[in-house]
């Protein structure tokens, strides 16, 4: 790596800008076919049912329906899921949750296929609801599943606990809750599949894993994958989201029944019901420490609402369990994490994936022995950080960069922390105001964890005109990939980066990379474009060698040219060096680099995905300002110091960072997705609540914690999920700095936010008497 | 979304016929922000739709001497940024800026926002304590209607089918009258009020009002007037804080809400009172001055 850099750590735009911001992107959902067909799906009435009857042939009917399909329809596996696949395409006889779909009309216009669809007759028979995970668990509850209601048990045991909590000053003990967050992407699951005139299945949805999309549906459709193209990219938004499989394996079945393209666009009201949520949680949390401020002991239990299916349920708990303890030594550890079933929606894979839950409880914990103790939240957090070298609570030894001490110093020295005691006050004219600043700690693991399939992949393409063309299976649903890739490429092959095209997401382009998730996507195709770079630059030189009359070894190469080392004039272009392939009648080169996620010391039994290997850390700080009178929360400032190793994109780091501070706040404030006995309470904008612009604070500081791991492209981490995860903890203790009131439970609505107001000012005032 | 006729109206007389014609099966359509919400979920049960958003002479805001008239069409934008309703209407400005978002208050009509009858519409307690008329129209008569006899609950009005609202009349607030308008809700923009409230209070003394108007949303099925607390305003010597909460606490004989999905009733009713309190209070520091 050169010193001084083109691309890599600059601020440059996203090449993608322009075509989103104009409109001229085509989206999945925007695409239309010749004879297309729209898709709709009957979706359970109940939310725990069994089917004792489906009719269709009043739909059949109907004219304009090209197809009715149920169960019976589907020719291979009926069942997908990443981790477990026990979510049935189309349900045969037990029904787990409301959204649940039970079949499915393709016809001649949405008006027609919905007409039809409410024709269908379905007949059921009610069973029982399960609507909490803690009653999931219990022995008389209704199953759910076969085996029981216990998706994934979770147990980790370290050192002595007992002995630990003996030799703790002080113990604190409490249980909290967090709420079911929407993804809330601006582009619903939506698009369009059709066969190909090669008899090729084209499925076109946005999602964040076009490979595995492959795989899940060819075991549905019983179809070779060879046979099936995934389309993933671009993709309006998945934080998650579209981690999973949703409407493809039906949209897939239609266009097989029918043979002509069909497309479907779900509502907003339809993609909250049906599709995955962040699992709310319910966590015991007892933590001694001793004089010192040091945590000697800690113990945990997680029950998770895993909804009705596994998806990766299971992965998130596990998650959840590895970083219950933030990135703090702890010896003593006792984690017993619990996924159960419940006939609450479907749960799945969102940015951070089971850390927000618990970094919430910890990090209020943290803020607790803090005040306890008298020791300053940094101070505190400096004692018991973890660092290269130590040996994690879970039990791996972290060999890979560690920021936590680099974050806690960036963000000490941050405006909004160092005028916290001026900053806490209440509001003079109005003194029912009161402001106070907050702070916490968290970390994330970047890529899979131990046990799972973890690997990059790019292929890369010399252009005739001299350019490059990187193909990657990750996809960019906003983070930015694709300008990072775009900066990786340019930086390696030392070309002008407008020279550099990047494919995303399509199985029949792109090399495979793993999904789009876990903060690995500029990791995996980065480093995995590296080394396809680097080969590329050989093949380029043993052109280059003959026409600069030089042997390869002696060839250097800069701002897309090859010369001469230390002669500079003698060079050619990559232009001239792409036409001397095709003028030899040998096609152009296509390079391709694979690795595999370097991975943790040791393997948890029982826990696969644990531990990780390497960590991004990040330090949030909020500014909240509280109305005591109403409980209403205004966050007035932010500011968040980032260790994601070496930034690739100044600019995409800003806006990941901004971003994941907005979502953490609605999080924190206001984003729950109530279901009350199975039934969806509030299913689109007007009701499921997040932030607008008025909402978000005037200002968020990003402060880059340069912080280089090794083995990263570029000594790069990935940051995408960390930026989120401590916010809603640094929320919450701002409004504890602010009014002395903690909070237990997220989301803190203004109702929850003066309930316990005036729980604290009750329990005041009988201490007072 | 079901299929349904779509009429246009060019003027006043055009819709109103079109109105008597097809009475209870037509509904009229203006700024669209409730309806065509309400037209995807499937809950509109009229098949008629008559659109009278190109009606101009439904459109504007003029002052009559110390009257000023509101016409059904005017956005909530227009009367943001209307400098008469600013000097002389400053209560029913900060009610409207409160509603939705800049695109709903750029479609939506102050007349959509009448008709529309929800408990929780932001613009209805202030023009209740503004003292506003509305009047309505249909081909055969024509009569004014008191805001504070308008509503016959959730989404209902005294309006027959055959009639429609053609002008919204409010006089000035008087040199030495003050008031506020505030609302609760779940965030700060798009919000529907778990509880709002406006006052209006002339000041006749030290710490002494000569007429007091308050009103609720979102605590009752209907905008209501707040007589006990007007009541105790009038009468009592407001020279203290604690006299104000007092006053405000009487909201509790006065409310009846639900719970719902925004609010549960208990914290709507200590919403209808401390956001009383707050608005008092703040005038009461500033002096009960403008």
């Amino acid at each position: 790596m050169k010193e001084k850099t083109n691309y890599i750590g600059h601020k440059v735009n996203r090449l993608d800008a322009i075509e989103k911001v104009t409109g001229e992107i085509k989206y999945m959902s925007d695409l239309y076919f010749p004879d297309m067909l729209y898709g709709k799906i009957l979706r359970s009435k109940y939310p725990h049912a069994l089917i004792r009857r489906i009719e269709t042939s009043k739909a059949k009917a109907v004219e304009g329906v090209h197809a009715v399909i149920t169960w019976e329809d589907v020719p291979g596996f009926n069942g997908f899921g990443i981790a477990t696949p026990d979510q049935p395409v189309l349900s045969k006889d037990h029904i787990r949750y409301i959204g649940e779909a039970v079949a499915a009309v393709a016809a001649k216009s949405e008006e027609i296929a919905e007409k039809a669809c409410a024709l269908i007759e379905v007949e059921y028979e009610e069973l029982p609801i399960v609507d909490n995970p803690i009653d999931a668990l219990k022995e008389n509850a209704p199953k759910i599943h076969e085996n029981g209601n216990l998706c994934l048990h979770t147990e980790i045991k370290r050192g002595n606990i007992e002995k630990g909590f003996q030799e703790s000053a002080l113990i604190v003990e409490n249980t909290y809750y967090t709420g079911r967050q929407e993804h809330a992407f601006l582009e619903t699951e939506g698009g369009v599949a059709h066969i190909d005139t090669d008899g090729t299945l084209v499925i076109q949805v946005g999602s964040q894993y076009p490979q595995r999309d492959q795989l899940q549906l060819a075991r549905c459709l019983g179809i070779n994958p060879q046979k099936i193209r995934v389309i993933s990219y671009p993709v309006g938004g998945a934080f998650g989201g579209k981690d999973e499989l949703t409407i493809q394996p039906i949209l897939a079945l239609l266009t097989l029944k029918t043979g002509k393209p069909v497309k479907m666009v779900l509502s907003r009201e339809e993609s909250i019901i049906s599709y995955w949520k962040r699992h709310p949680f319910i966590m015991h949390y007892k933590t001694g420490i001793d004089k010192e401020g040091k945590i000697v002991a800690q113990e945990v239990k997680i029950y998770e609402d895993k909804g009705a299916y596994s998806s990766l349920g299971g992965p998130v708990l596990n998650l959840a369990v590895e970083h219950a303890c933030g990135p703090y030594r702890v010896e003593n550890v006792h984690i017993d994490g619990y996924a159960a079933f419940t006939n609450n929606g479907v749960c799945g894979a969102f940015r951070g994936f089971g850390v927000p839950q618990v970094t919430f409880a910890m990090e209020t914990q943290m803020d607790i022995i803090s005040e306890k103790l008298g020791i300053d939240p940094i101070r505190l957090r400096k004692i018991n950080a973890l660092q290269k070298g130590d040996t994690t609570p879970i039990g791996n030894k972290l060999t890979t960069s560690v920021g936590t001490l680099k974050v806690l110093e960036s963000i000490e020295e941050c405006n909004l922390w160092k005028r916290r005691n001026e900053l806490s006050t209440q509001d003079p004219k109005k003194p029912w105001i009161k402001r106070g600043v907050g702070l916490a700690l968290t970390y994330q693991g970047t890529g899979l964890g131990v046990g799972l399939p973890d690997y990059g992949g790019a292929k890369l393409e010399l252009r005739e005109d001299g350019g490059f063309t990187v193909k990657i299976g990750t996809v960019d649903y906003g983070q930015g990939i694709l300008t990072a890739y775009a900066q990786i490429v340019a930086e390696t092959m030392r070309c002008p980066i407008e020279k550099v095209k990047v494919t995303l997401g399509d199985t029949a382009l792109t090399a495979d990379c793993g999904p789009t998730s876990a903060s690995r996507g500029v990791y995996t195709g980065g480093k995995a474009s590296i080394i396809a770079a680097e080969e590329m630059i050989q093949l380029m030189k043993n052109v280059a060698a003959p026409l600069l009359q030089a042997s390869a070894d002696f060839i250097d190469y800069d701002n897309g040219f090859m010369f001469l080392k230390g002669e500079p004039l003698r060079k050619v272009s990559y232009k001239e060096i792409a036409n001397k392939f095709i003028d030899d009648g040998k096609p152009l080169p296509e390079t391709e680099g694979y690795f595999l996620m370097p991975i943790a010391d040791i393997e948890i039994k029982n826990a696969f995905g644990l531990p990780h290997h390497i960590f991004a850390f990040s330090a949030h700080v909020a500014y909240v300002e509280v109305n005591t009178l109403t409980g209403e929360t205004r966050v007035l400032q932010g500011a968040e110091a980032v260790d994601g190793g070496v930034v690739i994109n100044k600019q995409g780091y800003e806006g990941q960072v901004e971003g994941g501070f907005v979502m953490g706040l609605g999080y924190a404030l206001m984003e729950d997705v109530i279901i009350d006995r199975g039934q969806f309470k509030n299913v689109n904008f007007s009701t499921y609540i997040i932030p607008t612009v008025k909402d978000t604070p005037f200002h968020i500081e990003s402060i880059p914690v340069i912080n280089p791991e090794d083995t990263g492209p570029f000594k790069a981490k990935g940051i995408a999920e960390t930026v989120m995860v401590a916010t809603a903890p640094a929320i919450t203790n701002a409004i504890y700095r602010a009014t002395g009131t903690r909070l237990y439970r997220i989301p803190a609505t203004p109702e929850y936010v003066y309930k316990r107001l005036k729980e604290v000012e009750n329990e005041k005032a009988h201490k007072g008497h | 979304m079901k299929e349904i006729n779509y009429l246009s109206a060019s003027n006043t007389e055009d819709a109103l016929s079109l109105l008597s014609g097809f009475g209870e099966n037509a509904k009229i359509i203006a700024g669209g922000t409730d309806i065509l919400v309400r037209l995807k979920d499937n809950v509109i049960k009229e098949d008629t739709l008559i659109d009278i958003s190109g009606v101009r002479e439904l459109k504007g805001i003029y002052e009559d001497k110390d009257i000023i008239h509101i016409l059904p069409l005017t956005t909530h934008t227009d009367i943001i940024e209307s400098p008469v309703i600013c000097k002389h209407l400053p209560i029913l400005r900060d009610a409207v800026k409160s509603i939705g978002s800049p695109q709903i208050r750029n479609r939506g009509t102050i007349g959509g926002n009448i008709a529309n009858a929800s408990p929780a519409g932001d613009s209805i307690p202030a023009l209740y304590v503004l003292s506003a008329y509305v009047r309505v129209k249909s081909r055969e008569k024509e009569r004014m209607v008191s805001i504070n006899e308008f509503y016959k609950g959730p989404g209902q009005t005294v309006l027959d089918s055959n009639e429609m609202i053609v002008d919204i009349v409010i006089p000035h607030m008087k040199e030495q009258e003050i008031g506020f308008f505030r609302k609760v809700g779940q965030r700060n923009a798009i919000s529907i009020a778990i509880a709002n409230v406006a006052v209006k209070l002339e000041v006749s003394g030290e710490n002494r009002f000569s007429n007091a108007s308050v009103a609720f949303g979102a605590l009752a099925p209907t905008v209501l007037r707040a007589k006990l607390i007007e009541n105790a305003l009038l009468n009592e010597v407001c020279d203290s804080p604690e006299k104000l909460l007092y006053i405000s606490k009487l909201s509790e004989r006065e409310v009846s809400p639900i719970t719902d999905i925004r609010g549960s009733a208990s914290y709507r009713i200590e919403m209808s009172t401390n956001i009383l309190y707050e608005g008092l209070l703040l005038m009461f520091l500033k002096g009960w001055k403008r």
